[in-house]
């Protein structure tokens, strides 16, 4: 590490006043430019012919009627472009589909036009033949004997910076499986064993914006992409990699990003529209609709998890053997993980003395898996905190008392045998119990839960430049792409507290991803304030070591590049922790659930950017709302059936209860000035709050996501 | 998209427009429904009529008769804060505030809502309630369509081509009657309906049922009047086992379609708790 965390956790007053958003007045005068503002002369718009079925072999493609509409500029299919995949770490998804369409939705022939009518026009009139083929909708069925192969050449698709692990069968993308201690023993010292399934459905970001491009080739060859990706140096590279010219002659444009929620790590219409960009030699855009959004970018992965369990009568836990099966859809292109699953190993707040996770993602014919804010935790914790408060049930222990016993402490870990440095487990539940008044009575008909869960911080690379003027103002570069989440600000405020400065003084520059531009990995596994935080404090330190040596630049501006890494996941270090209580009531006519009261404790170290900070909890919980009541993109044989935001019900501002929160600040974090993480912290541990908070009310277990009201009603009668 | 639009000055107008049009021809009201079809490709109207230059069609007023006439271009919003509606029976303006955001009852109209023919829109069963007659205008002649009558299908109505709504005409409500709407929302509170209930009843001073209409929305591909269950309450002593026996018939009448609101099963259960609870709150209230 070559941050000054030691200087660092001395905590500056100017972070006790909440913040303003550099990027807040531009936001909402609407002056701000997204993928979708930008305009450019000669501009065409494109249009894609899309698969209207989950698996077919495409026979032939007739372009010629569309090519002759007028002010059509460029019909490409995939015979016209060759093989182009690209993906986050595996480049499994086709620009265009050459041979095979893999689910409804996979984009089999790309239109430029004068204007988005036309290009819609001409792509209906593109004449597909295709020879439908057998399909497969859950990984039951993806690995059943006989199953169609969905990738038959995957042995010649790309893998980015490493190897693909050998798989066990050729419709599993990935499969990890982490083993500790001597499980068999574990469950022979067991008094109890105990085993349950839980399902939990796709889920869309929701995000106010959708997906949209704008790709262009300057006279000197330098490829120009606007695009809704939180990582524009990754994209860098995979952009590169997919159409095949130089890392260094493509240049990702800055532009406000309208929400991302993970989803936005992944570029899509990016590669075809580069293909219709090259063929017309004119900047060519393309912006989806809400509908073409939710039907064929990425969700979150679908989940079936089993769980048994070994436990002393006291509740004291011996094994754990956890088995997660996720639907991963027809492309893992989504996924940046090695593994080809969704994130790292989920994390426990548990103390696991024996323990094996498998973790399985398959190819299925439905729309392609991806990242979603805490990915793989979401459909984990659920499962494993539901598990919990039924064991809990079973053996006549208070769900919080039992989750003391087994909190994790010391040097003692979850399935990773990796330890938590300072595990704040026990604090957390102390507080939990505290804030909620665990225990005190409630009239008939309510309930309260748990969910708890522990998250690691994400590590990485980033750098931040610092120019420092004679007119002693500083500007901060970065090339982090601003999802929302607030580094442009919190950048400014970690410059000004380091260099002990007025706000005022610290400006931040936006820069395009290029090879001179400082990298960042972009906003992802919580990671920005930790990895660009620390590379802001240690260009800070680099120029104060120049300024205490020669005195601030009286000629021309003194220019230092600060730079931090951090591994990701995998090892010692501090984690967050968070948990919620929720008080429900359950309607035991109609099992309607209302969440009357929330506490969210939270384990986050210091606070650097107060109101960011707060949304980035609030948000995470809202989020967990929607996952845990009002959400599920249904999919039926592969067809998307509510493919917008009229069907699909994320939580509004009426469905949202009164919350509170309790942070703890004072366990110091990696991050600067002692900031521990706060993106992904709480979302996971929602659902199983609320779905243990209606047994407690009533009796009725769901062990299904979304927990609807029906599902309810039908658990009641059980 | 690209279509022919018109917006004529007179009624004459739009059935000359509409005649021009043909079967192409979409009647623009708010838009709000017509404006969401056709961006999700639902709908691709080559010609539409804009009513909105069209006098006479913003209005609402008591007749003659004591009626309440609403104009076809009244918005929901309007509807919902006019003293006059109120005044005259205040559950139907309270519907009428039940329906989506304040953003899209400031633009949605009364006509357009009706004609669009959701199965799960708020108003239409509070109207058949209310035994309200749909004013329909075509060139040479106007004629009345009870609501309860001008549901055909989803998205379907008894309107015929060349047709326009111009108004709404509800009769007085006998004094004393009461009126509810329940919108059971078990998921989001800003949904459609997984299941409605509209409920005007009147009780004699010796608790009889003097009259009752009961009507629900979200159960069937139209709204729906509950006839058998009306009966089953009429004329007799509203009792918590009358409800419940009137409540228990609605669940033969209901045809839900599953849906991401609800089973089909879930949905009929539903109706009967909310047919329970809508007619038990009114008579207690």
């Amino acid at each position: 590490m070559s941050a000054s965390t030691t200087d660092s956790r001395i905590h500056p007053a100017i972070f006790d006043s909440n913040e303003l958003r550099l990027d807040g007045r531009e936001k909402v005068t609407g002056e701000a430019a997204y993928a979708a503002d930008f305009e450019l002369p000669g501009m065409l718009q494109a249009a894609f012919t899309t698969s209207p079925y989950a698996h077919a072999r495409i026979v032939s493609i007739d372009t010629e009627r569309a090519r002759e509409v007028p002010g059509v500029h460029a019909v490409l299919t995939g015979r016209d472009i060759g093989e182009r995949r690209f993906g986050r770490r595996f480049f499994d998804r086709p620009a265009l589909c050459v041979d095979r369409a893999l689910f409804i939705g996979d984009a089999i022939a790309a239109v430029a036009a004068e204007t988005r009518e036309i290009a819609e026009a001409a792509a209906a009139l593109v004449d597909v033949e295709y020879d439908e083929l057998p399909a497969v909708f859950e990984p039951d069925e993806a690995l059943a004997p006989g199953a169609p192969v969905l990738h038959e050449h995957v042995d010649t698709y790309y893998f980015h910076a490493g190897k693909r692990a050998a798989v066990p069968h050729p419709n599993v993308q990935g499969r990890r499986i982490v083993l500790k201690g001597n499980v068999e023993e574990g469950f022979a010292r067991a008094e109890h064993v105990f085993e349950h399934s839980f399902t939990t459905p796709r889920y869309h970001g929701g995000y106010l914006e959708p997906r949209a491009t704008v790709v262009w080739i300057d006279a000197q060859g330098i490829v120009h992409v606007v695009a809704t990706n939180k990582a524009p140096f990754a994209l860098r590279e995979q952009f590169a990699i997919c159409v095949g010219v130089p890392v260094g002659s493509v240049r990702i444009e800055p532009a406000y990003i309208g929400g991302d929620f993970g989803g936005k790590g992944l570029s899509v219409d990016e590669y075809p529209c580069y293909f219709l960009a090259r063929a017309t030699g004119r900047p060519v855009k393309y912006v989806r609709t809400y509908l073409e959004d939710m039907r064929s970018s990425t969700v979150r992965h679908p989940s079936r998890t089993t769980i048994r369990t070994g436990v002393t009568r006291d509740g004291y836990i011996t094994a754990m053997d956890a088995k997660i099966v996720f639907n991963g859809g027809a492309y893992a292109a989504g996924k940046p993980a090695p593994t080809l699953l969704p994130g790292l190993d989920p994390k426990l707040p548990y103390d696991i003395p024996a323990g094996r996770l498998e973790r399985t993602s398959v190819y299925t014919n439905t729309v392609p898996g991806g990242h979603m804010r805490a990915p793989g935790d979401v459909q984990f914790i659920f499962a494993v905190e539901s598990h919990i408060d039924m064991i809990a049930h079973e053996l006549r222990i208070d769900p919080l008392e039992m989750r003391l016993r087994n909190a994790v402490s010391g040097e003692r870990s979850d399935f990773e045998d990796v330890p938590y440095l300072e595990p704040s487990a026990r604090e957390m539940l102390e507080k939990m119990r505290e804030a909620s008044h665990w225990g005190s009575p409630l009239p008939s008909g309510r309930g309260r839960g748990i969910g708890f869960g522990v998250r690691h911080i994400g590590g990485g690379k980033a750098e931040v430049t610092l120019r420092a003027h004679p007119s002693g103002k500083i500007d901060v570069i970065t090339g982090a792409a601003e999802q929302g989440m607030g580094i442009l600000t919190l950048l400014q405020r970690v410059v000004a507290a380091g260099m002990e400065l007025d706000l005022e003084r610290v400006n931040v520059i936006r820069e395009a991803a290029m090879t001179q531009t400082p990298f960042d990995p972009g906003a992802g596994g919580s990671r920005q304030t930790h990895v660009s935080g620390n590379a802001a404090l240690d260009a800070v330190r680099r120029l104060k070591e120049q300024i205490d040596a020669n005195g601030w630049p009286k000629n021309g501006a003194l220019e230092v590049r600060g730079v931090f890494e951090a591994a990701h996941g995998h090892e010692a270090a501090p984690h967050g922790f968070c948990g919620f209580v929720a008080e429900v009531s359950v309607d035991s006519e109609t099992g309607v659930v209302e969440v009357l009261d929330v506490v969210c404790v939270a384990d986050v170290g210091t606070i650097l950017s107060p109101v960011a900070h707060r949304g980035q909890l609030a948000g995470g919980f809202v989020m967990g709302l929607g996952h845990a009541l009002t959400e599920e993109l249904r999919v039926t044989e592969g067809r998307v059936e509510n493919p917008s935001l009229a069907d699909y019900k994320l939580p509004t501002q009426v469905d949202i209860p009164p919350l509170r929160f309790v942070n703890i600040q004072d366990i110091a974090g990696p991050g600067p000035f002692g900031a521990k993480m706060a993106g992904e912290i709480n979302t996971a541990a929602v659902a199983p709050a609320i779905a243990n908070a209606i047994a407690a009310a009533c009796g009725a277990r769901v062990t299904t996501l979304p927990l609807s009201a029906e599902r309810v009603l039908s658990a009641l009668r059980l | 998209m690209a279509f022919e639009y018109v917006e004529p000055a007179t009624l004459a107008g739009a059935f000359d427009a509409l005649e021009r049009g043909g079967t192409d021809a979409h009647v623009l009201a708010g838009g709000t429904a017509l404006v969401l079809l056709m961006r999700m490709g639902l709908v691709q109207p080559a010609y539409v009529v804009g009513l909105r230059r069209i006098e006479g069609l913003r209005e609402i007023g008591i007749s003659k008769e004591g009626g309440l006439d609403i104009g076809a271009l009244v918005t929901h919003a309007e509807i919902e804060r006019s003293a006059l509606v109120r005044r005259f029976f205040a559950p139907l303006a309270e519907t009428f505030g039940r329906v989506a955001s304040v953003r899209i009852r400031n633009q949605a109209t009364i006509g357009g809502n009706l004609v669009h023919a959701d199965p799960a829109s708020d108003p239409p069963p509070m109207l058949i309630a209310l035994d309200a007659e749909i004013v329909v205008a075509r060139r040479g002649g106007v004629r009345t369509i009870p609501a309860a009558e001008f549901f055909r299908d989803v998205f379907e109505t008894a309107l015929e081509p060349g047709e326009v709504v111009t108004a709404i005409r509800i009769p007085p409500p006998v004094d004393g009657t009461r009126g509810a709407y329940v919108k059971f929302l078990p998921a989001s509170k800003d949904d459609f309906a997984t299941v409605s209930v509209a409920v005007t009843i009147r009780l004699a001073a010796s608790g009889v049922c003097e009259d009752v209409r009961v009507a629900l929305g979200a159960v069937a591909t139209t709204p729906l009047r509950a006839r058998r269950a009306e009966e089953a309450l009429r004329g007799k002593h509203v009792t918590p086992e009358a409800i419940d026996a009137a409540a228990a018939i609605v669940v033969g009448d209901v045809e839900p379609l599953d849906d991401g609101r609800g089973s089909a099963g879930y949905k009929r259960e539903m109706a009967r708790v909310w047919t329970r609870r809508a007619i038990t709150q009114l008579i207690s209230a």
